[in-house]
């Protein structure tokens, strides 16, 4: 362990380690710890060995090895008013009479963790006019659904649905509030947990139990998709977490399903509320069908960023039944627009093919797509990760490669079905 | 018309990896930038700014080297910049920052009116999309997440009509000044800098506010007030490959050899997607 001039055994940081959180800034109590560039620095001077950067350091990134007992973060008694919040509760996003998907994606996993802590699903479901949603919830999953239905809650507006959900969080007090990264969702999971002061992972990739701890880990990813972290929200509540859809599994539906329905009042917001003069539903042939739906895709990354080919590409595409994609390099390049972009910033996809070519793979666009049952890669560079992660990779020049594979499907099919 | 934007210095994620022998960062040559979707957002509001005439002040919560960042907006034409940077800030999550910023925003709005705030859609390097909305409910003022377009302010009648991205399609919304917007990347195409815009941002000064100067309670600040933490960050999960083609040797084989494979183990999959096709 290295010391000062003036023998002090000191914490010293790896540069390499570190991903400049500054959370070690923060809990340094003589204030010697600096950002130089992305990375902490410890001035090792004034440092007066206390280990407290080691501690809170999630990355391991500091070398600190004086024999001390060990503290864990947040070590100190959790306030016991955090035990009357009871239950796993998820938002139900309502159109045109039905929950979104993604709600019952989360219903889902909320029942696996509602039985790891030996608790209750609650559906929160503000809305006008969704009291079928409210069977639905049930059947997918929930034990208690509390309710708004409200003329209020017509076109989702944050100041209506905020105080709508707010107030149910309120009455309710669930301890894991869960919610689709939809648009609306995300939105919406904002503005609730800065109301109610409380923690929120937005986009989870993974969600568990600390048994022990009674806590949510939430993991998603982060730094672009190239790091995993996982998080946790120790001494407040609701614990909150949004998902994206496709990421959990869709769960069985079971009409035979018993659970409680739970009206509540409903008072509107004060103040100006501001006012949806238009809706513009999105043309088929504007951004095109969508990725999300189609069962293939033929992604187009960056080696095949090529105007030239693209109608190639597109030939393959609607040969197997699906559409086109692209990574964000070639939204960037403005080849293709930004609704086909798959992956962290773009969308999520869980196509039954995946057609990558000329796609590298990158961690914030293999997050978008880690759903997709079979891939397969076009790609010059045997060592892309696509190509290490694909079901099926064909290296070589993707100009040449995929007009063969265009004559053998379709020589193959003509065999199949004279 | 008075507007403030919020930025981020992030690491220039799509060079981040980590080694998943070692699960240790491979940060060699990561430089810090400004987020993308700030520079739309500062690009949008300078634009406003001419057609309304008024004045953009950018603001970012940072160590001292976000100062870049804010030159950065300052060559891209915005009036003022202001950095937030106070050791209380550090450690700071969504929660946090989007009291910072609030209380910053409320601080400039004590001298002179704000009218709009204008936010990058998210930051590149946690994806969140959390901050600007928790900014607009602390300070009480209307959001708009996802504009791609302002169609039009109203200074007499203090309100402001966008265009929004949502699920399914577009939403013209109006809401009354002073709004907070999160813009989407089609909103503006940031240009490169003129010479003397180049020359004033980086001769012109920028005062830098900490903790005391935004009012901040030391419990709502940085580490202090965010209730999520790290617990542990690691390499993300490897799928294992599979079968391999190299069309090097001899292309027609390869490919027909991939086919062949393809079309004999995937055949339940193929046979539904074509008999949807033709039903």
């Amino acid at each position: 362990m290295p010391k000062n001039s003036k023998g002090k055994e000191i914490a010293e940081i790896i540069p390499d380690k570190c991903i400049g959180c500054q959370l070690c800034v923060a809990e340094c109590p003589v204030n010697v710890i600096t950002m130089e560039g992305a990375v902490a620095k410890i001035d090792p001077e004034p440092c007066i060995g206390c280990g407290k950067c080691f501690d809170i350091c999630p990355t391991a990134a500091v070398i600190f090895d004086k024999p001390r007992k060990k503290k864990v973060a947040g070590a100190v008694p959790r306030p016991s008013a955090l035990d009357e919040y009871q239950g796993v509760a998820v938002f139900i996003e309502a159109r045109d009479g039905h929950g979104a998907e993604v709600a019952w994606e989360l219903v889902g996993k909320a029942r696996e963790l509602a039985e790891k802590l030996g608790t209750r699903v609650l559906g929160f479901l503000p809305g006008t006019g969704v009291e079928s949603v409210a069977e639905e919830a049930i059947s997918y999953g929930c034990d208690v659904v509390h309710m708004i239905d409200n003329l209020i809650l017509g076109p989702y507006l944050p100041q209506t649905y905020g105080k709508a959900l707010v107030q149910l969080c309120r009455q309710a007090k669930p301890e894991i509030l869960l919610l689709g990264a939809t648009p609306l969702g995300r939105d919406l999971a904002s503005v609730v947990a800065t109301q109610l002061e409380t923690g929120l992972t937005a986009d989870c990739t993974g969600l568990d139990i600390d048994i022990q701890e009674r806590l949510l880990l939430m993991t998603r990813p982060t730094f672009g998709g190239n790091i995993m972290a996982t998080i946790f929200c120790r001494n407040h509540r609701p614990q909150m977490s949004t998902v994206r859809p496709k990421v959990m599994k869709l769960p069985q539906k079971d009409s035979s399903r018993q659970g409680e329905i739970h009206r509540l009042e409903f008072e509107a917001p004060d103040g100006t509320l501001p006012r949806i003069i238009d809706f513009i539903p999105k043309a088929a042939d504007v951004g095109g069908e969508d990725i999300n739906q189609a069962p293939v895709l033929v992604v187009v990354g960056k080696g095949a960023c090529d105007s030239q080919h693209l109608p190639m590409l597109e030939q393959l595409a609607q040969l197997m039944g699906g559409t086109i994609a692209c990574s964000r390099p070639v939204v960037e390049s403005g080849l293709l627009p930004y609704v086909r972009q798959v992956g962290q910033t773009g969308k999520t996809v869980a196509p039954k093919i995946y057609i990558g070519v000329g796609v590298s793979g990158a961690v914030q666009h293999l997050v978008g797509m880690q759903g997709t049952e079979k891939i397969i890669a076009i790609n010059s560079d045997r060592h892309a990760p696509m190509v290490q992660i694909a079901d099926y990779a064909i290296i070589g020049d993707y100009a040449e490669i995929v007009p063969e594979i265009i004559q053998g499907i379709e020589a193959r099919v003509k065999r199949s079905k004279p | 018309m008075n507007i403030v934007c919020c930025i981020k210095q992030v690491p220039d994620t799509a060079q981040v990896k980590i080694d998943p022998d070692t699960n240790t960062l491979i940060r060699s040559g990561v430089e810090s930038i400004c987020n993308p979707y700030d520079l739309v957002a500062v690009e949008m509001a300078v634009r406003l700014a001419e057609r309304y005439s008024g004045k953009v002040t950018v603001i970012s919560m940072g160590p001292p080297q976000t100062e870049s960042a804010l030159r950065e907006c300052l060559a891209l034409g915005a009036d003022k910049a202001i950095l937030l940077s106070d050791r209380a800030f550090a450690g700071a999550d969504t929660l946090a920052t989007s009291y910072t910023l609030a209380q910053a925003i409320s601080r400039i709005a004590t001298d002179e009116t704000v009218d709009l705030v204008v936010c990058g859609k998210q930051a590149i390097d946690g994806d969140t999309a959390q901050t600007g909305p928790g900014t607009a409910t602390r300070l009480g003022y209307h959001q708009f997440t996802y504009v791609s377009e302002v169609i039009g302010v109203d200074l007499e009648k203090n309100t402001i009509t966008v265009r929004r991205e949502v699920e399914n399609g577009s939403e013209i919304i109006e809401g009354t000044l002073p709004a907070l917007l999160t813009v989407e990347l089609e909103a503006a195409s940031p240009g490169y800098a003129s010479l003397p815009e180049l020359v004033r941002s980086l001769i012109q000064e920028v005062p830098t506010w900490g903790a005391d100067d935004i009012k901040g309670s030391p419990e709502s600040l940085g580490l202090k007030g965010s209730p999520t933490w790290v617990k542990e960050i690691f390499a993300p999960p490897a799928r294992t490959g599979g079968l391999l083609f190299d069309s090097a040797e001899n292309k027609d084989q390869a490919i027909a050899d991939f086919l062949d494979v393809f079309f004999e183990k995937e055949h339940e999959i193929l046979d539904e997607l074509w008999s949807v096709d033709k039903g």
